[in-house]
């Protein structure tokens, strides 16, 4: 079968990609000009004590070389020690596990309104091709993947939490605390986070559909004598599906983008806003941990899009 | 955010279309005039910017600050009392001269890097992808916030984190091109009569590569423009005074109730170029894939 | 007896963006019931569709039929409902496509696709319909059939492919199967084989047979009757004998001159016909051939030649009596 020698490639692929961009990431942090410890202790510390500053540095083990830096600082990740925030002096670990669950709801929040809205869209367009109902779902899922996040966001809570208060402009309330305010607080984020990967699944579907439609073996099934409807769904929705898989891969690593700015602008408590104090902060543990979290999401999801598509699709089976 | 944009940017069976089929392809598809015409637009107030605003954009009318439309000030009054409609218009400077710079940037050491990776093949090859790859898994707009808590915020950094996480997507499309001409008879013949390698690379393959290269530039524009205002809405891209949409649609984010229009003009604008490039970028793709290409018209 | 497929006045045309082709210019035949007709002519001379306007699979946009009657087995196909005509398909008239390669599809097992006409057609249940899937692909000779019906068919060769094309065909008991180049994209060896295949089979099925070919030597072997096409309409119509022995189109000459034949004197030279195939968006007026045509008189430039008999079923459609010069 190969399979298993299929997927032991895809993970050390990956394990390659990771290794270079936590280097690449490292660097970034570390290497460009600016000192991260000044920049941090600004505003409380003063900086004319060179002993304090290289006390601190000596701390945050800033006074080794870099590529020591970057072994020492790889170990202790490796191991779950991943420092301490400089603003807030809490494990970063302990930052991200308090996270993680609010920043996955968003994420499952806007995967399910791209499905929802994407893939029917595409579907449509592509079964009635040429149409006004393809040309404005065209322009929808256009302007979908267009619109900037952050002015989707404000379009939203404008019109539907300061003009009609359906939705509350932002704030997070935990689900245990209550689940029905929890949910009115992510709907209009994950929408917000899922528009663009609706766009493009919408688009995506549709070019793949009418592919598969134009195909020979779409032919031969009409020429068994099926019906429309079987030629469809039994013959064409799987083959044009299969790629859709990456696309939706792809828009679930890109989606921590859109929960930078929707964690920000709807003050939730997740990664992304995490990431976005860190930056601010220049708060350069937090900021490293949060990295290569966003890079791990991304090249996770790219494997496992790998993964599934050898499952899927039966040509990729025997490929070596 | 707009990184998003860039998928499916991949060639698609797009080579050897001609610079003129391109232009027909483009004018012929209707959203793709639609954006054009924004485009045209957009430009325009970019570079006539002077001569069509009302008010120098930095102009302070401290008696009428926050207000909504009036004679005077038709688009009203930000919160320093600087002419919105001045602002917006100088706005598009700002945004179309990163865009163009930024795509022209990024394409153009995509497409070296990605002709030398195809050509050559091998290590170099494996090399120069796994570097694009290591590239590409950092989304756009947290490339931005890296660079600019690196090395502080302004528009520079913001065009080279722009152009940082664009090139990748240019020399991987160029590769794929050049891997799928470089067997092509026209080819091994120009290489079996000893043209040199550059020689065989910027006469027969880089010209087969024209279309995705540009399909791609009008979806990065709209990327680009998209980040940047992203970059200045979080307050790490351009510094003040500069004209910025992203910028002051964040100020006029926080006087939604009171003036509407200071954060909806500047954010209809960001939404009209991006979506215009994406429109151009889309169109053209959909118009130049062979795949979708010809269905013809139905027969009553 | 009456015929059991009669295609008379077929047009069909095409909407493209470079404007209209007339694929098929109005053309008529009769076939019986067990008989092979060989339906010849280069590519794009209307074969294909014409062959495909018959089950009405021609997609609209860009094409459609828009005259002609086919009568099978006493009903106008062209006029019947669309739950009609899918009963036809794939049982009554069964098609085995030209390119093996990508007529399956690639995300079903063979068997799927083989069962799939038993149980739409024949009511069969999901295990009956596997088991004679099984059995027809023992028919058409592929060896272990029930251990590959679970397979993708991109583990098939060209070849075992088009057996599985053909066993898909078969599986109904079609009246007609109509085959559109069927071996054109495979070795000249396993061509031969799986035309004496299909030929056997359907000689034990009585079932009739269109082979739609450009290969004239295939027609010569396993045809009874030949329709010679171009531009979209018949030229020449005949017994498979008398097309071979007695071509009387310039254009049936041009063809036989062009491809070697066994009975042929071997230093005798392959002629190729002069000029390129029509353009189907620009015929000329008057008979399609007359650009490429060495016997060509003024009338062919004005009036299109009728099909006329010249003995008992061979029909000619040229202006010019080309025994005489």
């Amino acid at each position: 079968m190969g399979m298993r020698e299929y997927i032991t490639r895809r993970i050390i692929y990956a394990l390659i990609i990771l290794a270079l961009s936590t280097v690449l990431l490292f660097g970034m942090v570390r290497l460009l000009p600016g000192d991260p410890i000044r920049a941090a202790m600004q505003q409380n510390v003063d900086l004319t004590d060179e002993s304090i500053v290289q006390e601190v540095r000596a701390r945050y083990g800033l006074d080794k070389p870099v590529h020591i830096q970057f072994v020492l600082w790889l170990r202790d990740f490796v191991k779950g020690d991943w420092g301490t925030s400089l603003s807030s002096g809490e494990p970063v670990w302990d930052m991200f596990l308090r996270r993680l669950p609010v920043t996955l709801l968003l994420f499952v929040g806007a995967t399910f309104w791209a499905w929802v809205i994407g893939i029917p869209l595409g579907i449509f367009s592509a079964l009635n091709r040429n149409s006004y109902l393809d040309a404005s779902f065209t322009g929808i899922s256009i302007v979908g993947i267009s619109i900037p996040v952050f002015w989707e966001a404000i379009l939203l809570i404008y019109a539907l939490a300061v003009i009609i208060k359906i939705f509350p402009p932002s704030g997070y309330v935990p689900f245990f605390t209550s689940p029905w305010q929890n949910f009115m607080c992510i709907v209009l984020p994950t929408f917000v986070m899922g528009t663009q990967s609706a766009g493009s699944f919408s688009r995506y579907i549709r070019s793949s559909l009418l592919e598969v439609l134009g195909q020979d073996y779409i032919r031969t099934a009409r020429a068994k004598g099926l019906r429309e409807k079987a030629v469809v769904w039994k013959h064409a929705a799987k083959p044009a599906l299969i790629p859709v898989v990456t696309v939706i891969g792809l828009s679930w690593g890109h989606l921590i983008a859109g929960s930078f700015i929707v964690e920000f602008m709807f003050a939730i408590p997740g990664l992304g806003r995490m990431g976005v104090d860190a930056v601010f902060a220049r708060d350069f543990p937090v900021l490293q941990a949060t990295l290569i979290l966003v890079v791990i999401n991304v090249l996770f999801a790219n494997l496992l899009v790998d993964i599934l598509y050898g499952y899927l699709d039966p040509r990729v089976r025997v490929q070596k | 955010m707009t990184t998003a944009t860039m998928e499916g940017t991949e060639p698609r069976r797009l080579s050897q279309v001609g610079f003129k089929a391109i232009v027909r392809a483009l004018l012929k598809h209707k959203l793709s005039r639609v954006g054009l015409v924004i485009i045209v637009l957009l430009f325009s107030m970019a570079i006539f910017a002077p001569v069509l605003a009302p008010y120098h954009p930095n102009e302070q009318d401290l008696y009428s600050v926050l207000q909504g439309p009036t004679k005077k000030h038709w688009l009203g009054t930000d919160n320093v009392g600087r002419d919105l409609l001045s602002r917006v218009i100088y706005g598009a400077r700002l945004s179309m001269s990163v865009g163009v710079v930024a795509t022209a940037f990024s394409a153009t050491i995509g497409v070296i890097v990605g002709l030398i990776a195809g050509y050559k093949g091998g290590w170099i090859d494996q090399i120069i992808m796994r570097i694009t790859d290591t590239f590409m898994v950092i989304p756009g707009l947290v490339f931005v916030l890296v660079m600019a808590s690196a090395l502080g915020p302004g528009i520079k950094n913001v065009v080279i984190a722009i152009i940082l996480f664009t090139w990748p997507g240019f020399a991987r499309i160029i590769r794929g091109q050049v891997l799928s001409v470089r067997e092509l008879p026209y080819v091994e013949a120009a290489r079996a009569s000893g043209s040199s390698g550059l020689r065989i690379m910027f006469k027969h393959l880089l010209p087969n590569s024209l279309a995705p290269v540009i399909v791609a530039s009008a979806l990065s524009l709209g990327a680009a423009v998209g980040i940047e205002a992203g970059a200045a809405f979080l307050g790490v891209g351009v510094q003040p005074p500069t004209a910025s949409w992203g910028k002051a649609l964040r100020t006029g984010y926080s006087y939604l109730e009171r003036v509407p229009l200071f954060s909806i003009a500047p954010g209809l604008l960001i939404t009209a170029a991006v979506l215009s490039f994406t429109l151009v970028g889309d169109g053209l793709r959909d118009a130049l894939d062979p795949r979708l290409r010809g269905e013809g018209k139905k027969i009553k | 007896m009456k015929p059991l497929l009669e295609v008379k006045n077929l047009h069909t045309h095409f909407l493209t963006d470079d404007g209209l082709v007339k694929a098929v210019g109005g053309i008529s035949y009769d076939l019986h019931e067990g008989e092979t007709l060989g339906l010849v002519g280069e590519s794009g001379c209307g074969k294909s569709v014409s062959a495909l306007s018959i089950l009405r699979l021609i997609p609209n946009p860009p094409g459609k039929v828009v005259e002609g009657e086919v009568f099978f087995e006493g009903r106008d196909l062209m006029k019947v409902s669309e739950d009609e005509i899918r009963e036809v398909r794939g049982n009554k008239i069964a098609m085995i496509f030209q390119e093996p390669m990508t007529s399956l599809n690639p995300v079903l097992t063979i068997g799927y696709q083989i069962a799939e006409p038993l149980t739409l057609h024949k009511g069969l249940s999901k295990e009956e319909s596997w088991k004679e899937a099984g059995e027809l692909l023992t028919k058409v000779q592929i060896p272990e059939a029930a251990a590959r019906l679970r397979a993708y068919p991109h583990l098939f060769s060209g070849g075992m492919r088009q057996r599985v094309m053909i066993a898909m065909g078969l599986g109904c008991n079609p009246k007609l199967i109509i085959a559109d180049e069927p071996t054109t994209a495979l070795d000249v060896t396993i061509q031969a084989q799986l035309l004496e295949l299909m030929k056997g089979l359907t000689r034990d099925f009585g079932t009739a047979l269109i082979i739609i070919t450009h290969n004239l030597g295939v027609v010569a072997r396993y045809a009874d009757r030949v329709n010679v096409m171009y531009a979209g309409r018949i030229v020449e119509k005949g017994s498979a004998k008398e097309i071979y022995g007695d071509p009387r189109h310039p254009y049936t000459i041009g063809l036989m001159a062009s491809v070697p034949r066994l009975d042929m004197d071997v230093k005798k030279k392959l002629i190729p016909i002069e000029g390129q195939p029509p353009d189907l968006l620009h015929i000329p007026a008057g008979c399609a051939f007359r650009p490429r045509c060495n016997y060509a008189v003024e009338k062919c430039q004005e009036v299109i030649p009728e099909l006329t008999t010249l003995a008992d079923k061979h029909e000619v459609a040229c202006w010019v009596d080309v025994r005489r010069n």
